[in-house]
């Protein structure tokens, strides 16, 4: 290609132009090759969900063919109709859902309540809880396995939902707790003051203004702990042994032992599975990037 | 009374709402971390418990199968964390340039999304894909990389499965990175790149001695949080390959596991569970600090 330029051309310079593209040519064709990578970036990562989805509305004769088929040949839903029929794995969306909810709306409710302490008194004591609340974010779960699984078998709580809920809180309590008292400490006390001076009570003051002032906070942690709860595996497969108890990670584990083959099944519970997340993330994209980058700066 | 009730005002307000997290939370850890301590000075199946001091450090010492699983957990997380690290960092590099603001949007949602899935779900479609008939032989295949025929069975080979589990940790959750790293470019003042530009910096220059210091921080806190979150992992081994073939892709995380809840040897495995809980607390003693004068 040649340099010997049009006037017009040479007025706007093109970014493809070689050496006498300026600044601002230079800035153009840097940002054509950011969206250029960004594209490419997003069809590597995307590929294994694209891949799961295709895997799931194909036959499952089709899943083991080598080459593989890029698309399904045949498109087909009985993967998920083998999901909609069976009672079982119903009960495990609606065990997840009822456990997910519960250990979010506790930990929010536990959480505000030690966030406000936290934020608004200067106690003895302070740094300590501060301190003890940071590390147990450290913890190997792995450990806690041990005693949990003893302590529930003695106090009859073995295989039970009631269980994950309580051991639940290990891990969503702490978070829920450090990311409210950070948003309660920038905003000024003045205003449930001034609410507790027109003569509400300190609880009131705390649910007239400063519950709604932080709602960003409660949505993004509540979100984040949601997803916790509802993606958590370890103590879902330590404590609960019977199906009807059963929670969805565990449910597509035991499926891969039970259902080798049943790909196709499997790749659409796997859909169904991450689909309420994905619904989630779409709309609330904002505070749910919030929460979980919250957990890591607690400041 | 009431003169403990002044001096103290303060205290008697905010224990009166902290009370019940910190009952669940010393309840749910201190208690438990206790019992896990005791019981490792124990020879113990659920039953009945034996004293013997020592014995299940002395053996834990001399276990050459925990030696291997504990530096395979340092290679799972030191590669994770450095591939988290560059893609997480290339790619908010990338989402911080001069975009199209819904194209940004956009492309962080989708970016993100891996990391919305539970791992037990991404390992699963790991677990499909490279299977010797799945997708990432197909695509090899495909490159002419290697032959249809001899097809590798990349979870059932020793020397392939740790890389196996360490690659679907990397795509589950490098989004943290890049979420992180992105909000700390933000953070940058526009200034100091026009200030550079002045002075004939290069793009590498730029890079080097404005973009990375002061990311330090951010950089800093987000790799002390993974590394421990990734050495403590249990749900990508245990689902991708229970720990095999032949225990390669052992980490510490699945053989605490497996010695406790399928070997019964609780006491034994709350050893290494204590091992492996004081690792991570020196690890996570940095992390504390940082995050404390963050906090104050």
């Amino acid at each position: 290609m040649t340099i010997a330029l049009h006037p017009a051309a040479a007025a706007h310079p093109r970014p493809f132009l070689g050496r006498h593209i300026g600044t601002r040519g230079r800035e153009r064709l840097l940002n054509l090759f950011a969206y250029a990578l960004l594209i490419v970036a997003i069809g590597i990562i995307f590929f294994p969900l694209l891949w799961m989805f295709s895997v799931s509305v194909r036959p499952n004769i089709e899943v083991m063919r080598m080459p593989p088929d890029w698309l399904p040949q045949v498109f087909t839903l009985e993967g998920y109709a083998k999901i909609f029929q069976n009672k079982k794995f119903l009960v495990v969306f609606l065990n997840t859902m009822v456990v997910s909810l519960i250990v979010t709306a506790l930990s929010l409710f536990l959480g505000a309540m030690a966030a406000y302490a936290l934020a608004r008194f200067n106690f003895i004591g302070q740094r300590a809880v501060l301190m003890f609340l940071i590390t147990t974010q450290m913890f190997p779960l792995v450990l806690l396995c041990i005693p949990y699984f003893r302590i529930f078998i003695t106090l009859g709580l073995y295989d039970t939902r009631t269980s994950l809920v309580v051991v639940y809180l290990t891990f969503t309590l702490p978070f829920c707790i450090l990311m409210l008292r950070s948003y309660f400490m920038n905003i000024p006390r003045d205003i449930e003051e001034a609410a507790m001076v027109d003569g509400c009570s300190r609880l009131k003051a705390i649910f007239k203004t400063l519950v709604p002032m932080s709602y960003p906070a409660f949505i993004g942690a509540g979100l984040y702990t949601f997803l916790l709860a509802w993606n958590e595996f370890l103590f879902a497969v330590v404590l609960i042994e019977s199906w009807e108890n059963r929670v969805l990670t565990m449910a597509i584990y035991s499926l891969m032992a039970e259902f080798v083959t049943d790909w196709n099944t499997m790749m659409a519970f796997s859909v169904l599975a991450s689909l309420p997340l994905v619904v989630a993330f779409i709309f609330l994209q904002k505070f749910m990037v919030q929460g979980m980058t919250a957990g890591a700066l607690t400041s | 009374m009431h003169a403990f009730r002044q001096k103290y005002r303060e205290e008697v307000l905010a224990f009166s709402f902290l009370w019940p997290s910190l009952l669940i939370l010393i309840a749910l850890l201190i208690y438990p971390l206790i019992d896990v301590i005791r019981l490792s000075f124990y020879d113990s199946n659920l039953q009945r418990e034996t004293w013997v001091g020592l014995g299940n450090y002395a053996t834990l010492a001399m276990d050459p199968l925990f030696w291997r699983a504990f530096w395979q957990t340092v290679v799972f997380t030191v590669f994770s964390v450095a591939l988290h690290l560059v893609i997480g960092l290339a790619l908010a590099v990338l989402l911080n340039m001069q975009l199209n603001q819904t194209f940004r949007t956009i492309a962080r949602g989708m970016l993100i999304v891996p990391w919305l899935l539970a791992p037990t779900v991404a390992g699963m479609i790991w677990v499909l894909m490279l299977q010797p008939f799945g997708v990432v032989n197909g695509l090899f295949a495909w490159l002419g990389l290697i032959d249809a025929n001899f097809a590798i069975s990349w979870l059932g080979d020793p020397s392939t499965a740790l890389g196996s589990v360490t690659a679907m940790n990397v795509w589950r959750a490098f989004p943290f990175f890049m979420v992180m790293l992105l909000a700390g470019l933000q953070a940058i003042p526009k200034q100091l790149y026009e200030a550079a530009e002045i002075d004939g910096a290069t793009l590498f220059h730029q890079f080097w001695h404005i973009t990375i210091p002061q990311l330090r921080g951010v950089i800093t806190t987000i790799v002390l949080l993974d590394s421990i979150w990734t050495f403590r992992a249990f749900d990508p081994a245990y689902v991708m390959t229970g720990g095999g073939p032949a225990h390669s892709s052992e980490v510490l995380a699945t053989a605490i596991y497996f010695d406790g809840f399928q070997k019964l040897k609780f006491g034994y495995a709350s050893a290494q569970a204590v091992v492996m809980f004081v690792v991570l607390f020196i690890a996570s003693a940095f992390y504390v600090r940082r995050a404390m004068s963050n906090a104050q």
